[in-house]
This record gives structure tokens, sequence and C-alpha cells, in this order.
């Protein structure tokens, strides 16, 4: 039996769980044997959340330089001959900076003042392994050795003892959800309900009995899965706006996170990805190729995700983030290599939009250089949390003192 | 599928409600049942199964343990000497035709460009079948360990099949790695390295020396060899400098050449490893710095690492790590030695069980326990075409990992409610073998029958835990058969079963759901 575990899926119940259990049934705790399955009381297991927070992974390193571009410094144009976007094809213009013309569709966001961008974040020194600089960006917990990620601790840090409150888009958990607290994760609502439940009214009694008693690894995830088909079935009666977004995978699947978000079942934070942002070779020009294309289906899809919320759009903050930016130079095959710095989209609730935030470096023409960080990612992070919820940023970011960024309401 | 209405949510609230308070009654201890419920399950011994460290050996090194594979390994003479076997005999020509059945995958580079440039074929479409060629040879090779070892080097060599034109040189990439996954490492790495596919992948297939593209340069220190942590960002940028001049043809033949006139010549130096490289023609320096990689400690506990993640567990016992490490720097980067020496550790004694199957073993399990019969297929909906897509429902089709890391195989990568709903539906299709239904012979529930007309129905459950999870029915495993069937555990069966169709749906489903399915 998995005791002491936490690194596995198979961690032990939590108390929160394990008294939402209790109470539901009447059953008595003892030990970590006795779990949760979806006993709550019919209306009373989820509690709607006050705030939402949707944490959008451009996984691949995304260039920042290309998504909200320096014209101010005249370095960028000279490292980047060919892949460059030039001044004056630059929309949301400020007196430095500009966004890509691909991102089009979130000027309205950004003129509304529901859109600003923080540059020159990240990690607090160069990591340029995807696979590491992920997971030290999504721990968030240098000091620790544990596996746990930082919007684990945020929901755990709130009330409310639902497996909804942390929500993974796709087929596992990224790991900045990854911890003590159960989550669940679909890759679209429709998706949500157990095979074979038709016409079988045992079916569920049967998995209970050899499921409710399990240590194994896949334990958590079907506790989580089971309780998780009842308490998402509202979000199944909402309507369906996939439509509305651009045809592609993130379209989907924000479709689906704005369902859910409606159905108010007390969702809190949710992670997305989008990918591949990872342009060794062939970025492409301001009109056209990867990067434009990819800026293009980013910007529609949050455009769209903003005027899918209904009722509970003034509750929605989203931010993006990337496990690092790319370097300053471009390289022999008009791409660009693995580089440090990069730029954070914050939308939504309690934003201060239409600015652009950071504190400028200055770029080099070099081999090596970088968009330097003078903004550690968890800044920004903490200040949305501080901003919108009641959960303490030293517990969701240990170890950590950030510096005002005045991105959000309220900061 | 139907949406749950209101009422029916109420209605499975309560039943799990009650299901848990019903399950509070019940004692969690071994002891005999009373007369009121009994859960003891049936001793069908007649079904033979391996002991315990036989299971768990056959079990990571197979992609389940048919009756068949069990007979083998008895006929062998236990799971080590079976497992020798299998080393020793991976080439002998018995798996190399298997399950031919997807003539694209044997056209040249230019013919599949062709094809797809006029729209008669595109590439993803071939490199589907590329994947359901695989899957399939793990369903029906006799050669498991090559299959699975392939599988190994494979994802630690990944390069996704979906990937811009990459298609056009995949399936040759991945035949190139099954032919080398039980040799020498330092035979494999240039192999997959320098590999068209590799090379294309990366972007080292348009670098050239004015600006050498780094990707491929480090993705072979920090993924295929040394480790993230173990070389330095200079140590990156010679990399990328040697491997500069491997290109292809690319857009008409594909064919792959080297130009020297792309090749970043003068002295090099990755750790160790220095080279003045003033030769335009760089092919004997990447040969040399290719062996000192292969050979290097760092790599030699890299992959061990990941040999013992793989298939011990997902927590590596340093000591093993470093023992494989030195046994593979001991025989000259040989592979085969350092599997014969995991298997045979203590650490992989205690680790029975630890491992959870992944979509991938998921579904080749399935089809193989459940004796599905799978034919060449003649449409889309034929199950050797479908299986594909049945893999990818439980999140991941293979190949399609999206970076060259190679897929996780860590159990908590695949143990996400997601997976879990998905597989409890596949799990229950299988089980009624209602789809796939095209190309495929499900085995008859009929023959599912243990021969013997006093079997009863605890009997049958003990059976079918023997031959789906290869070990006697659990109490928890009985209880939940007769839960989902209704039929109490001492009913008799006769030659002619009693049990509808949906009972046996129901009793596959369950027993393919039950935790011990899932772990490996």
């Amino acid at each position: 039996m998995n005791t002491t575990d936490q690194t596995c899926c198979g961690p032990r119940p939590t108390r929160r769980g394990l008294l939402r259990g209790a109470l539901a049934s009447g059953v008595a705790v003892a030990g970590s044997t006795i779990v949760t399955l979806g006993a709550a009381p019919a209306g009373a297991a989820t509690t709607p959340a006050s705030s939402v927070l949707v944490v959008l992974s451009l996984r691949g390193a995304a260039d920042g330089l290309s998504l909200i571009v320096p014209h101010g410094d005249a370095t960028y144009y000279a490292a980047r001959r060919s892949i460059a976007v030039s001044a004056d094809r630059l929309i949301a213009k400020d007196g430095f900076f500009g966004m890509h013309p691909a991102m089009a569709p979130l000027l309205p966001l950004w003129q509304a003042g529901r859109l600003a961008a923080v540059h020159a974040t990240g990690l607090p020194m160069p990591n340029r392994s995807h696979f590491s600089a992920m997971e030290q960006v999504e721990d968030a917990d240098p000091g620790s050795a544990a596996r746990v990620g930082w919007l684990n601790r945020l929901i755990g840090a709130q009330p409310g003892t639902s497996a909804l409150e942390g929500l993974a888009l796709g087929s596992s958990i990224p790991t900045s959800l990854l911890g003590p607290e159960p989550v669940m994760s679909f890759p679209d609502v429709d998706a949500v309900r157990i095979g074979g439940v038709d016409g079988n009214p045992r079916r569920v009694q049967s998995l209970t009995t050899q499921w409710q008693r399990a240590t194994t690894p896949m334990a958590a995830g079907f506790r989580a899965a089971m309780s998780s088909v009842t308490d998402l079935s509202p979000a199944e009666a909402e309507p369906d706006n996939a439509a509305r977004y651009p045809h592609c995978e993130l379209g989907n699947a924000l479709a689906s996170v704005a369902r859910t978000l409606r159905a108010d079942v007390g969702v809190s934070a949710v992670t997305v990805d989008s990918g591949n942002w990872d342009m060794h070779t062939g970025l492409g020009q301001a009109d056209r190729g990867w990067m434009c294309r990819n800026a293009a289906e980013l910007s529609g899809c949050i455009a769209a995700f903003f005027n899918d919320l209904g009722p509970v759009t003034d509750r929605v903050t989203l931010v993006t983030i990337s496990e690092f930016g790319r370097r300053v130079q471009e390289n022999a095959t008009q791409g660009l290599d693995h580089g440090w710095g990069n730029v954070m989209l914050v939308a939504g609730a309690g934003v201060r939009g239409g600015k652009y935030y950071g504190r400028w470096p200055g770029l080099q023409n070099t081999l090596d250089a970088d968009l330097t960080v003078t903004t550690d990612y968890r800044s920004v992070l903490a200040e949305i949390v501080a901003s919108r919820t009641t959960a303490s940023t030293s517990t969701v970011f240990p170890g950590f003192k950030r510096e005002r960024v005045g991105v959000m309401v309220g900061q | 599928m139907t949406t749950l209405t209101p009422s029916r949510r109420q209605a499975l609230r309560l039943a799990a409600g009650s299901a848990l308070a019903a399950g509070a009654a019940v004692s969690t201890s071994a002891a005999p049942a009373s007369a009121k419920t009994s859960y003891r399950p049936g001793r069908y011994a007649a079904t033979p199964i391996l002991d315990v460290q036989a299971r768990h050996l056959v079990n990571r090194f197979s992609y389940g343990i048919t009756p068949e594979l069990a007979a083998e390994v008895r006929a062998a003479g236990g799971h080590l000497a079976w497992f020798d076997q299998q080393l020793a005999t991976a080439y002998d020509g018995a798996a190399d035709n298997l399950c031919d059945w997807w003539p694209d995958l044997h056209l040249d580079a230019q013919d599949l460009w062709a094809r797809h440039s006029s729209g008669t074929r595109i590439g993803y479409r071939v490199m589907q079948d590329y994947a359901r060629r695989v899957l399939m040879r793990r369903v029906t090779s006799r050669r498991q360990v090559l299959e699975v070892m392939t599988e190994f080097w494979e994802n630690h060599f990944h390069v996704p099949a979906q990937v811009d034109n990459v298609f056009v040189h995949r399936t040759n990439y991945g035949e190139g790695i099954r032919a080398k996954a039980l040799g020498r490492f330092d035979e494999l790495l240039p192999a997959a390295v320098l590999h068209p596919a590799m090379v294309f992948y990366l972007g080292a297939s348009i670098s050239t020396k004015y600006h050498p593209n780094e990707n491929l340069g480090r993705e072979l220190l920090e993924l295929h060899t040394l480790g993230v942590g173990n070389y330095s960002e200079s140590d990156v940028k010679d990399s990328a400098r040697i491997l500069t001049g491997f290109t292809m043809d690319h857009f008409a033949t594909w064919k792959p050449r080297y130009e020297s006139s792309w090749h970043s010549t003068g002295p090099v130096r990755v750790l160790e490893f220095s080279d003045s490289n003033a030769d335009a023609d760089g092919r004997s320096v990447i040969q040399r710095y290719l062996a000192y990689l292969a050979h290097h400690p760092a790599t030699a506990k890299r992959l061990a690492g990941k040999l013992v993640s793989a298939f011990v567990s997902d927590d590596p016992a340093t000591e093993l790590v470093d023992r494989l490490a030195r046994i593979y720097l001991e025989n000259d980067t040989a592979i085969v030695p350092v599997l014969r020496a995991l298997v045979r550790s203590p650490e992989f004694a205690e680790a029975v069980d630890a491992k959870v199957r992944d979509p991938e073993r998921d579904v080749v399990a399935t089809y193989r326990l459940l004796g599905a019969r799978v034919a060449a297929p003649t449409s889309d909906q034929s199950a050797a075409n479908n299986i594909f897509y049945q893999v990818a429902s439980l999140g991941l089709a293979p190949f399609m990992w999206p970076r060259p890391d190679g897929r996780p195989s860590s159990n908590q990568a695949w143990c996400s409610p997601t997976r879990v709903l998905a597989s409890l539906s596949l799990h229950w299709s299988m089980a009624s073998a209602v789809w796939p239904s095209v190309d495929v012979a499900f085995r008859p529930y009929s023959a599912w029958l243990p021969i013997g007309s006093t079997a009863q129905f605890g009997d049958l459950v003990d059976h079918l835990s023997r031959l789906l999870l290869h070990r006697p029915a659990s109490q928890t495993l009985l209880r939940s058969c007769i839960e989902i069937t209704g039929i109490p555990a001492r009913t008799g069966l006769r030659r002619r079963s009693p049990l509808a169709a949906s009972d046996w749906t129901r009793l596959l489903g369950a027993v393919l759901d039950s935790p011990d399915f899932y772990q490996y």
C-alpha cells in the first residue's frame, strides 16, 4: 500500500476529500483506506468558484519577441534580418512595443482594457532544456524535491472539496496541477461518461467495489473520474460553441472550458496547452508562416473564449506562459534557438489592460544573446493569485519574495 | 452516446452512495464468508498460471501473458530461461514478416512524397499505417522481448510521426532501430541520430556552418546520451558544428547526402572530446564523437536510469543504476548484458505490478488477453486500422508525442481521469465484441467456459482472473462480478452456457477494469 508516496498518482486522500466522503455517506473514516467515490448527496457536491484562473501553456518555448515586438529597440531588427516584424505592421503600438499583426483578434480585449502583456519574464536563471524548464516553471518550488505543482498548492489553499476545482484539458495532468489535491482532466466535456453504464445499472456499483479501497497508482484518477462524472453533467447541458472558435485543438479545448465554467460547478484552476511553438527553423514573416499561424490561432481562440463565458465572464482570468523564450539572433535556418526571457499575456478579470509591463533590459546582437529576465515569472502569477484569490502567495510560491508588476487591479 | 439526464444523475449518486454505505458493512478482512454472502472465490486450478516472479518478468517484457506465452515460458524452463532465449533468438526471422498488411510502408521516400504531393495518399495516413503495423506486431509477435525493446529505443530516440514531412523517412527509421534494439548502443546511436528522419526532424538537414541550428546538437547531448546538467552551452554549440553537413534532397527525392561545404571546420571540443576537425568532410569526426558519447559514464548512467525507470519502477534505485551503468561500459555498450543483470536484480524482484499500462500497452494487452484474432484489414473499419484510434482514444496515439524527449514512462503520466474514462469505454467495447467488428474474430463466449459440469460461477470468475489477470481471483473481484451480473457465486454452469451475451460483456468488462489489469 502506498502510504508515503505522493509523487505517483496514488496520493493519500486529503483531509478535505475524506471529510467530504464521510459527511456525504456517513461512512467512518479510518486511516487512509476509505475514500470518496461520488457519494455526495445530490446538489451538495460542488460550490461555485468565486474566481477562475486559466493557465494557457505555450508548449515548445514561444518566441515572445515575435508576439510582442520591441520595435523601439534597434537591435531587434539588426539581429533578425529575415524574420523581424517591421514597426509599421504592428498593432496596439505604444512608443516601444507592438503586437504581431496576426494577433488582431485580441485588439477588442486590448482596447477594452482587459488584456495586458508583461515582457522579459521567466525563470531566474536560464534553463534551455524544454522538459527540465517546464518542470521548474510548473513546480515553482525550487527548494523542494517533491513533485507538486503551484496550481495544486493554489487549490489546496482555497475552500472547497471537489475534485473539480483543478481541471486539466487533455490526457495527462501537467506538473503544475500535480499534488495531493485530487484534480480532474478531460479532453472535452462530452468525453466525461462511464462506458457501459447504459443498460447496466450495477456497473457503477461494481466499479466502486473494485476501486474504493484500491491503492494502486490509477486509484486517485479513478476516484476523481467517478465523482466528476456526476458533478460535470451541468457542463454537458451547456451549449457547445466550438463553432465560434478557430477550428483547431486549442479552440475545441477552450470551448469545453467555457462550457464547464458557465456551468459553475466549482472549477477554479484550469490548464490548457497550445503547441507547437518550438521554432528552430522557418519562423516565417509578418503575414505568413509558422509564427503567424500560431499567433493567429492563439489570438482567435483567446478572443472567442472571452466571448463565450456568459455570466461568469467577470470571474475568469487567463495567463499565458511558456518554458522559456528564444534567442535574440536568428540562426541560419530563419529560426531561433533556445533562449531565456519571454512575454506573458494576462487577460480578463482584474487585469489593468491596454498596457505593456515589465523592465526592458535592452537587447544584444550576439550568437549567445538572450532576452534577459528582469521579472521572475512567479511575480506575475503571484500578483494574479493575490488579486483574484484568497490564497496566500507564500503558500503557492514557497520561499519566493514577489516584486510588484502592477498588471493586476489592487496590486 | 447519451447525455446523463438529471434523473439518471440522481440515480448514479444514490447508487454510489448506497454502495459506499454497503461497502462499510462488509469486512475487508479475509475471514471465511458467512452463509449470508459468500465472497470466497473459487479456485479453478485447472487453468495453470505462472508463479508471481515469472508473471512479473514476462509481464514487463511482453504485451500480455496469453496461455500460449505461458506455455512457452514453461517449455523454456522458466522465466529467466525464456528471457535468455528471447534475447538469443530475437533476430531469427520468426517475427520478420508479421502483419505486413500496409503496402505503402514499402514505398521509398520519393514515391511517398510524390503520392503525398499529388494528393493520392497524404503522408500522415502512411504514418498511421506504420503505427498500426507496430501495434499489430506487438499483438502477434513471438519475439515479444524484441518488440518491447524496440519500443523502448524508438521512444528514447523519439521522432514524432506527424511532424512536417518526416513521413518520407520515418518507417525506415523505425525498422532500423528494431534491427539494432538488442545490439550495442554505440551502433544504435549513430544509426538513429544520423538517420535522415532524425536529421530532418531536428533541423540538422538545413543547418549550416554560417550559424548552426542547435536543435540536434543539443538533444543529442540532453536526451540521447549524457543528460541534462552534464554539458555546457559551449558543448552544445560545438556539438551542433560537428553535425553540420548532413542534408538531403528536400522536396524531391529526399535522398540523404553529405554536403562538405556546409560543414563547420576548425577545432571542436565537447567535454573531453576534442578534434581539429580540419577536413571539410566531417563524417569521421562525427563517428568518433558519437563513439565518445556512447561510451561516456554519464551516458551509461542515464541509459541505465531510463531502463530501470521503464522496467523496474518509477523510483530507480541508485545502486542498481550504478551497477547496470558499469555493466554497460564493461560490455562495450552492449544492451543484452544490462538487461540480463536488470531482471536478476533484487530491486526487480521487488517491483511486481509496479508499473501502469500506458495507452499502447493497455490496448495491445486487451487484444492479446481477450484472444481477439485480427485479420488483414479490408476497410477503414477493420480492427487492424481501428486499433490506431483505440490507442489515441486513451490519450496518445503511437509516435505522436510532440517533443523529442519521447513519451514519459512514469506511472503518473498515464493515470489521469481522462485516461480512466477512456479505458473504461475501450474495455467495455472490446468485452462486448461490438466494436471493432470488421476483420476481427473475438473468442466466442462459450469458449471462455472452463470444461466440467461441476464448475460454478465463482470458479468461472477465478478462471477469467487467471486468463486475464494471470492470478487467482480476489474476494473483491468476485464480489464485483457478482454485483454486476447478479449471479450468486454458487450458481452451477453447464456446457451450454446459461450466461447471456450481456452477462459475458459485464463479466469480461469487470475483470478488464479491475485495478490489477492496469498494473504490470
